[in-house]
């Protein structure tokens, strides 16, 4: 085991300001966001530059060093459906803090972002579906283990490399099935794998004082039954509260009066 | 299945502290691997000793330490034959009689006895500066200290939970010099102590944690489990706030036990007094030394010659 991974989100070009300012190459938007997570604790940067069809392989690039060269060569999440682009953006990747993560492949229509990951020693997002929402946890295990295989015949170390997501459901609307993503969790655990996913989900359509709330409890319930790492908002106080509150008590991280601080 | 030696996992190293100036200086820390785990890399610095001094002779003391004294008649001259012990690495001057219970020593007479011994080492080994064991003492003795031997580059032990604010204000903030945090076999303390000192302003780089100590069989084993967690955090958990090396001032703890102590008459059994204090020093050392202290404190010149022959041995 080891401390928690928090991949924060927040640079993502469905937000106005970000989409902004990937548009017109501004760095300032994309910086001042990257400062803020990094501050709260994220370890990974998630950096989404949407479909990126005409520009991508660019605009991944800029990306990567803009955030690499001001950040101390902070690791990155590269999110995009573009794979050329993503692997542009493991070209210019600088490795001191951690590999690259390929955002993300799923036992579909993104299967090969898995092959991609092997042939560029990345670690990969693995998503437990293949179109639409898993019926169940047999069919997540289907899945992971179908990406597992093909991760490993491409030469992954999929212990360390391949990152399972269960897919976090919204709970209004998916209540029934939330139960479904912790056993999910749990039996990665219990295979040894290592485990993600956008977090923030579940509490999609809930009011925004509300949200904190729910997405802490669920990190927590995760986090005991055995998640490794999720994309989440570093900037939720409560949250990152919990993730180091979660570290203290596995141990992960050895408790002093201060720990919310650090 | 063959077996695939695992990489060990880049980034985490305990810091390098620099005691003293000149091509004397000492560094200590500096490793990334366990205590001698020279096969999974290189160590940059051998486990560093110093010679215990007090600024007041020591009462019975035993042959082999009175010979080394005999004829010294103030503490730099102490502080200059300490310093000629084959092994040594550093000298700790211990303020015995600034004790507000004994000699009640002022601060002001401790730093200038402290500056006329660092004028008489002349640089030829770095200087600790060890208290009374009196919180508010020591920190009024290390103010008036440090600042005497600013631009020394030497080390204050201890700050405690205490009187941490005092002595980082002064020797840390004010002059410049080395700090040394003390918790007392308390892991989160020592974490604590280590961030509250930092968030004051005081680089990390010049911290020196001293963890707790205390003689073989006397509590021992929390010692010695509070180093390897610590360890442990800095190295399998990349604890940048316990990455600090640890020095563990042990003799003052071994020559202050029964086995070190009882005198032959009382103890016709148990042997000679020196050996009998000398083995207790060299065991304790050791065992430190194993789970991953980068120095240690030791007093007689046997146990000194022992412990250097056993980490060069192991370098």
């Amino acid at each position: 085991m080891a401390k928690f991974i928090t991949i924060g989100e927040r640079i993502h070009c469905i937000s106005p300001v970000i989409r902004e300012a990937m548009n017109s190459k501004n760095p300032e938007p994309i910086l001042k966001r990257a400062k803020e997570q990094l501050d709260a604790g994220a370890v990974y940067l998630d950096l989404n530059i949407g479909p990126a069809e005409s520009n991508g392989e660019d605009l991944m690039q800029w990306g990567v060093k803009l955030l690499q060269e001001n950040f101390d060569n902070v690791p990155i999440a590269l999110d995009t459906a573009n794979k050329k682009a993503i692997e542009a953006g493991i070209r210019v990747y600088n490795r001191a803090k951690g590999k690259p993560i390929v955002n993300s492949a799923d036992a579909g229509e993104r299967i090969e972002n898995i092959d991609l990951a092997a042939a560029n020693d990345a670690i990969v997002l693995a998503l437990c579906s293949a179109e639409g929402v898993p019926g169940s946890v047999d069919e997540r295990q289907a899945f992971c283990m179908e990406m597992l295989e093909r991760g490993m015949e491409k030469g992954m170390d999929a212990a360390e490399d391949m990152w399972f997501d269960p897919l976090f459901l919204v709970i209004k609307g998916m209540q029934d099935k939330q139960k479904d993503v912790l056993d999910t969790i749990r039996w990665f655990a219990e295979q040894g794998f290592k485990s993600t996913g956008g977090l923030s989900n579940i509490s999609n359509g809930m009011p925004k004082h509300i949200r904190p709330i729910m997405d802490s409890t669920m990190l927590a319930m995760c986090i005991s039954a055995g998640l490794t790492s999720a994309i989440v908002n570093p900037n939720d106080l409560r949250l990152m509260e919990t993730v180091k509150s979660c570290d203290a008590i596995l141990n992960e991280t050895l408790f002093a009066d201060s720990y919310l601080e650090l | 299945m063959p077996f695939k030696k695992p990489a060990p996992k880049p980034g985490a190293a305990i810091n390098e502290v620099v005691l003293g100036t000149g091509e004397n200086a000492v560094k200590l820390g500096g490793e990334s691997v366990l205590p001698f785990y020279g096969f999974d890399a290189e160590i940059a610095n051998t486990t560093k000793i110093g010679i215990e001094v007090a600024d007041v002779e020591f009462e019975d003391a035993v042959p082999g330490i009175a010979v080394l004294y005999a004829g010294a008649t103030n503490a730099a001259e102490r502080v200059v034959r300490a310093a000629g012990v084959p092994g040594v690495d550093f000298v700790c001057l211990r303020f015995e009689s600034a004790d507000p219970s004994g000699a009640d020593t002022s601060a002001e007479d401790c730093a200038a006895v402290a500056k006329s011994a660092f004028d008489a080492l002349a640089g030829a080994k770095p200087l600790v500066i060890l208290g009374s064991k009196n919180n508010e003492k020591d920190a009024q003795i290390f103010d008036k200290i440090a600042a005497a031997l600013q631009g020394g580059n030497v080390l204050f032990v201890s700050a405690k939970e205490e009187n941490y604010k005092t002595v980082a204000a002064s020797a840390g903030l004010a002059y410049g010099q080395k700090i040394s945090p003390e918790s007392a076999v308390d892991i989160n303390l020592a974490k604590q102590l280590n961030v509250l000192i930092t968030q004051m302003g005081v680089d990390a780089k010049n911290l020196v944690m001293n963890v707790g100590s205390a003689a073989a069989g006397y509590g021992f084993e929390y010692v010695i489990s509070t180093i390897d967690r610590i360890k442990g955090a800095a190295m399998s958990q990349n604890d940048a706030t316990l990455s600090m090396p640890i020095f563990t001032p042990i003799s003052t703890e071994t020559w202050a036990v029964k086995e070190s102590t009882a005198s032959e008459a009382d103890m016709p059994d148990w042997g000679s007094v020196e050996d009998r204090g000398v083995s207790m020093e060299i065991q304790t050392a050791v065992a430190v030394i194993a789970s991953g202290s980068n120095a240690v404190m030791l007093r007689h010149p046997a146990s000194i010659a022992a412990v250097s022959k056993l980490v060069n041995a192991l370098a």
